[in-house]
């Protein structure tokens, strides 16, 4: 990630008028994934595309640092290397963009890295994740350690409770000290919004959280049961079309949560194209969050190769 | 190797002819156009460029020896691919016709001898794909013929098992749907995952909800019959789907259909075979191809009893004229411009993607007039520029486009517009840079357009938008209605009180609320004003195929002698008649407008004789200029009477009652002067009483709301007012008919004009002295004198809204004739008296469906 975005004053009079049609976003949500299709080669590409915006990410109770390491060791090699012979891409350095974990696993994950010898960076979650009903003397110093670590990238959950209540200067306020925080380290702010109650709140939550200095916005924790869906994604590409064409600061955007199989993650990737254009389309301003895609899809370049369906011992767990 | 079924002869294997076989790879564009149109500059993206514009297929070598891109290549550029949908199936079924498509008719294939043909193209590659043959009008008879013998069997059935039938049509449709799809998406060069993804949905929905209206027809219908033969005729901008539209209810209700299709049009061919194909009932539907001039041989057939035509205004305009006198009843459904209007309160993303469905894709068929506030202009513009340069044109047959081509019309006439357009001082934005002679015509913005400007007149063709500003939202309500056009309309606010207010202001048939263009089969669609009076879907549809029981077959009572320039032209000059032997009291003198008596402009009169042939008195001798202030003092009264509640008009109708009530005695001794018997009278006008209370009850009662599949949130069917009906009263029953055609159409909310019943007019201008003091003044005008010339100013009045006409054949043919005018519908009695005492004549429910028109207001929900 290079261009970094410092962030705006706020500005209220860019939400207060704002009105999203509910039904209407549903509507083109449903359009967008019948409209465009890729097949064949285009196909093969694109899906090795998804793979280098990939989070590669664990977040669980039962987390140790083998699972971990085994997990970076599946960012560096996510698709067998024979396959990519066969597409002619296995020079091209494809890894995920990036492994995502707890901050408790921050320092395994970056030690494996290293002694894999890749420079994938280590994203972490933080900030009370996934609920965020911590105090913010707690977010802050978590955000701290997680940098101390080694993270580079820092996944923040905002507080939903100064979404609901309105609270909008309050929210700008406490995304601006995570920003502080991170120093260095790229912040991704969490709109978990799957408990925004709107789509309208979607859309102001984003437009602070680019006002705050975000350097990406991402649908939801995972941990919620709304997840990324297509409708909220299409109100935050159009905060950060708004906001790009307010500032001219491009924006990352990042869904999470539900994007298990390889014809999702294709769509994600028109959605981008159509919404925001191709400019969007860089590790450095598109990712998803996701763990069991990155299976999905090299079962489907498999399949491209060779015409045949993979068996699960045919490729490497992750 | 690939095996398609078909629905004829069994099994067909083997793949078409591979030159045939149309490469879907990106081709090299042919020599002409090197440099001129390149994906990668073009901000509008070509999916696909057509690799063949004339007979033969030099790119086809080259497509050889250029390699298909590399996964390597593609993962640098992330450009999209063609997604080919495979034609295999349509060319095969084309094969087993040799390519060469005849009628439909009776269940089989028609190719009779010695016909012209016409090639059927694929619109992008102009390739032939079949030839078809061009009916004759001795081929229309035939099958005007099969459709009239197959009523009396299918008219007959009980409603369970025409339902039975066409839920086994709806089955055949889904099983060849592929077919279906691909044909359709190959010869209109449409998106096919428009055509597969919601019109082929569509149609079997509409079966589906047809059946179950054929199903409850006794119980729910009771009272209407089938009409019989019905004439339908299709022109090009009609996808196959519109005929579905209308030959469902129509066959639902027993009707049986004759199809005129446009040359080259093989899916409604197709459907057709599909339904022959069935077994039973053959001829029910009935498909020739021909050219546009048999449909005036079509609709003029003497079996043919209702004629429902999809085309151009003008093309209507023409028919309509054709077939004043000529018997059937005629539905038309005109032009295919919708309007968007877009307020400050909208949700402008949103709002732009409702332009992109409503203009830049292959739903519609037609353009878009845009409406945009003045405050919102710079921001939408810069959206709606941003969203074009997305937008993908190609082959109908890549799965990933967006807009396909439509044929060289669709293209010239766009073209002729922009050109128009741009020498009238308009912008215009297109995305990309498009080769004159290519297929394809770009998503098209057209801005600053003045009102006065004859563009800004003209319809809007496909794929362009016209875009104009407004400042207030009571502005965007005048400029909206401001156009002859009534077809549909979207409002996008998100202030639920200002989209209401718009939504019912707009004079048009549908009008969606932050959406555009939802279809749904429950939902009655039509329009007013010259996008014409028809409805398709729901209840209002089936009403569109179906008369009261009883009523006699319509005939044709067509007079050569009719000269059209000088019906009515003349008033015969009157003269004193003799003794006065005055009634007493004496009767009013004067016409009743504006609330008021007035002197005629003519400043003469005419006698009124009684029985026995003495002068019973003068009445006033009305004219062109007395009708022009009787429609202004009606329009002046619509919007008051327009807003008051149906409470609030049934009141004031029960107040006419009693003082009818109260005037019994004279008016029945008036009645009993013109021979009526004093008994006879009694009742002529307790029945008029009866009838002015039996219609303020049912004020209260209009419109209702639809919960329709898919869409979250009501539809409501709205029954609002015509505007200004004038209506010509029949001679017999003088005050029975006037009174009952009056409360009809003041139940409904129309103000009115009226021409009481030529002999004894007496009774009628004996209400008008209770009307002036009840009523709002203009509400009710009545103008007495030469009902010919009355007629004539009334037939050709561009200001009102609808007319019926109860009184000669050939005034009726005068009426149909010079309705063509504004193309307000009309109801005419064809010469024939109607028995006004009877309730299912005079307060039935065939008035309370003539006095109002449905709109369809949707109301999608959601937060």
């Amino acid at each position: 990630m290079s261009a970094r975005n410092w962030g705006t004053e706020l500005d209220l009079s860019w939400i207060s008028k704002i009105q999203v049609n509910q039904p209407a976003v549903l509507r083109r949500a449903e359009q967008i994934q019948t409209r465009r299709t890729v097949k064949k080669e285009w196909q093969a590409a694109w899906l090795l595309k998804a793979v280098t915006f990939i989070d590669l990410t664990t977040l669980s109770g039962d987390d140790t640092s083998s699972n971990v390491q085994r997990l970076c060791y599946k960012a560096k090699y996510p698709i067998r290397e024979d396959l990519l012979k066969a597409l002619n891409m296995h020079d091209k350095g494809i890894t995920t963009a990036a492994v995502c974990v707890y901050p408790a696993r921050v320092s395994d994950a970056v030690k494996a890295l290293k002694t894999a010898g890749c420079t994938i960076p280590v994203a972490s979650v933080a900030t009370g994740f996934p609920a965020g009903q911590t105090h913010l003397k707690t977010r802050l110093e978590e955000i701290r350690l997680a940098v101390e670590d080694g993270a580079t990238e820092i996944d923040v959950v905002i507080n939903r409770t100064l979404v609901l209540t309105g609270q909008w200067e309050a929210l700008y306020d406490e995304i601006r000290q995570f920003r502080k925080a991170c120093g260095e380290a790229h912040l991704k702010t969490i709109l978990a919004t799957g408990e925004l109650a709107s789509l309208t709140n979607v859309y102001k939550a984003s437009m602070i959280a680019m006002m705050a200095g975000s350097d990406f916005i991402k649908t939801s924790t995972g941990k919620e049961t709304v997840n990324a869906t297509f409708p909220v994604a299409i109100v935050m590409l159009r905060a950060i079309r708004d906001f790009f064409w307010k500032t001219g600061n491009k924006i990352g955007f990042k869904p999470a949560g539900g994007i298990r199989s390889a014809k999702d993650s294709l769509a994600w990737l028109s959605l981008i194209k159509e919404e925001l254009g191709d400019e969007w389309l860089t590790p450095e301003l598109f990712r998803i969050g996701a763990s069991t895609l990155l299976s999905d899809i090299e079962r489907q370049i498999y399949h491209h190769v060779t015409g045949r369906y993979a068996a699960y011992h045919d490729l490497a767990m992750c | 190797m690939l095996q398609t079924t078909f629905p004829s002869s069994g099994a067909w294997a083997g793949s078409p002819d591979p030159r045939r076989d149309y490469t879907l790879s990106p081709v090299a564009p042919p020599p002409g156009w090197r440099g001129r149109c390149r994906p990668s500059t073009s901000k509008f993206l070509w999916a696909e460029r057509p690799a063949l514009l004339g007979g033969k297929r030099p790119a086809r070598v080259m497509a050889a020896t250029r390699a298909r891109p590399s996964a390597r290549e593609i993962f640098a550029t992330l450009e999209y691919g063609p997604v080919p949908e495979s034609h295999a199936c349509a060319l095969a079924w084309l094969d087993t016709q040799d390519r060469r498509l005849g009628h439909y008719v009776s269940g089989k294939w028609l190719k009779p001898e010695h016909r012209n043909s016409v090639p059927c193209q694929d619109p992008i590659t102009g390739e032939s794909l079949a030839s078809c043959l061009q009916a004759q009008a001795e081929d229309v008879v035939a099958a005007v013929e099969v459709a009239g013998k197959a009523f009396e069997n299918w008219s007959g059935l009980p409603g369970a098992s025409r339902a039975q039938h066409l839920i086994r049509l709806a089955k055949m449709i889904q099983k060849h749907q592929r077919l279906l799809w691909t044909l359709e998406s190959l010869v209109t060069g449409r998106a096919v995952r428009e055509i597969r993804d919601k019109d082929v949905p569509l149609a079997q929905q509409l079966l589906q909800y047809h059946a179950v209206q054929a199903c409850t027809q006794e119980e729910v219908l009771a009272g209407w019959e089938p009409m019989g033969v019905v004439g339908l005729i299709l022109s090009p901008t009609f996808s196959f789907l519109e005929m579905m539209w209308r030959i469902c209810p129509a066959l639902a209700v027993g009707c049986t259909v004759v199809v005129l299709v446009p040359p080259a049009s093989p899916t409604p061919l197709l459907l057709a075979q599909l339904a022959g194909e069935l077994g039973s009932f053959p001829g029910i539907l009935n498909v020739i191809s021909g050219p546009a001039s048999l449909g005036p041989v079509l609709a003029s057939q003497p079996r043919v009893q209702k004629v429902a035509f999809c085309g151009a205004v003008e093309e209507g305009r023409a028919l309509r004229r054709t077939l004043a006198g000529r018997g059937a009843e005629l539905g038309l459904a005109l032009g295919t411009e919708s309007l968007l209007v877009l307020t400050e309160a909208a949700d402008v993303d949103s709002a732009v993607e409702g332009v992109v469905d409503a203009a830049w894709s292959d739903r519609s068929a037609g353009g878009l007039r845009l409406l945009i506030q003045e405050s919102v202009w710079d921001e939408t513009m810069r959206r709606l520029q941003e969203r074009m340069a997305r937008l993908r044109a190609g082959r109908g047959l890549d799965g990933a486009v967006d807009m396909g081509a439509r044929g060289a019309a669709a293209h010239d006439l766009a073209q002729r517009y922009v050109r128009e357009a741009r020498s009238e001082g308009a912008q215009v934005f297109q995305a990309g840079d498009v080769p004159s002679d290519s297929p394809f015509f770009p998503p098209t913005l057209v801005s600053d357009l003045l009102p006065a400007s004859p563009c800004s007149q003209a319809e809007v063709p496909w794929p362009v938008v016209a875009a104009s500003r407004f400042r207030t939202a009571k502005e965007a309500l005048a400029m909206a209605n401001r156009t002859p056009r009534g077809g549909s309309a979207s409002v996008w606010s998100e202030r639920l009180g200002q989209a209401l207010e718009l939504g019912y202001g707009l004079q048009v048939g549908t009008v969606w609320i932050n959406a555009h263009g939802l279809r749904n089969s429950e939902v009655p669609t039509g329009g007013c004003k010259e996008s014409g009076s028809s409805w398709h879907g729901g209840l209002d549809g089936l009403y569109e195929y179906l008369r009261p029981s009883g009523t006699p077959g319509r005939l044709a009572y067509f007079s050569e002698s009719m000269n059209y320039d000088t019906f009515g032209l003349a008033v015969p000059s009157t003269l004193p008649a003799g003794p006065e032997i005055g009634p007493s009291p004496t009767a009013p003198y004067g016409l009743f407008i504006g609330g008021r008596f007035q002197a005629p402009g003519a400043r003469s009169s005419r006698p009124i004789q009684d029985s026995q042939g003495k002068l019973h008195s003068y009445v006033a001798e009305g004219g062109a200029k007395d009708i022009r202030g009787a429609v202004e003092a009606a329009h002046q009264a619509t919007p008051g009477w327009v807003s008051q509640s149906p409470g609030a008009r049934a009141s004031l109708l029960w107040a006419l009652a009693s003082a009818l009530e109260r005037r019994e005695s004279a008016l029945a001794s008036r009645l009993e002067r013109h021979g009526v018997e004093f008994k006879a009278a009694k009742v002529e006008v307790e029945l008029s009483v009866r009838q002015l209370r039996a219609w303020g009850a049912r004020a209260q009662a209009q419109g209702h709301v639809l919960q329709v599949a898919e869409l979250k949130g009501p539809v409501l069917r709205l029954r609002e007012p015509l505007g200004v009906l004038a209506i010509v009263c029949p001679d017999e029953w003088p005050l029975l008919a006037f009174v009952s055609l009056l409360a009809a159409a003041l139940a409904h909310g129309n103000s009115v004009v009226l021409v009481p019943s030529g002999a004894c007019p007496i009774p009628a201008l004996e209400v008008c002295q209770d009307m002036a003091t009840l009523l709002p003044a203009g509400l009710v005008n009545v103008v007495t004198g030469d009902r010919d010339h009355l007629t004539r100013c009334l037939a050709l009045h561009q200001d009102i809204q609808a007319l019926w006409y109860f009184g000669s054949a050939q005034g009726s043919q005068f009426v149909e004739w010079a309705s063509a005018g504004n193309l307000k519908p009309v109801w005419v009695n064809r010469g024939c008296p109607r028995a006004w005492d009877q309730e299912a004549k005079g307060a039935g429910p065939e008035l309370g469906l003539r006095a109002a028109r449905t709109k369809a207001l949707w109301l999608p929900m959601g937060d």
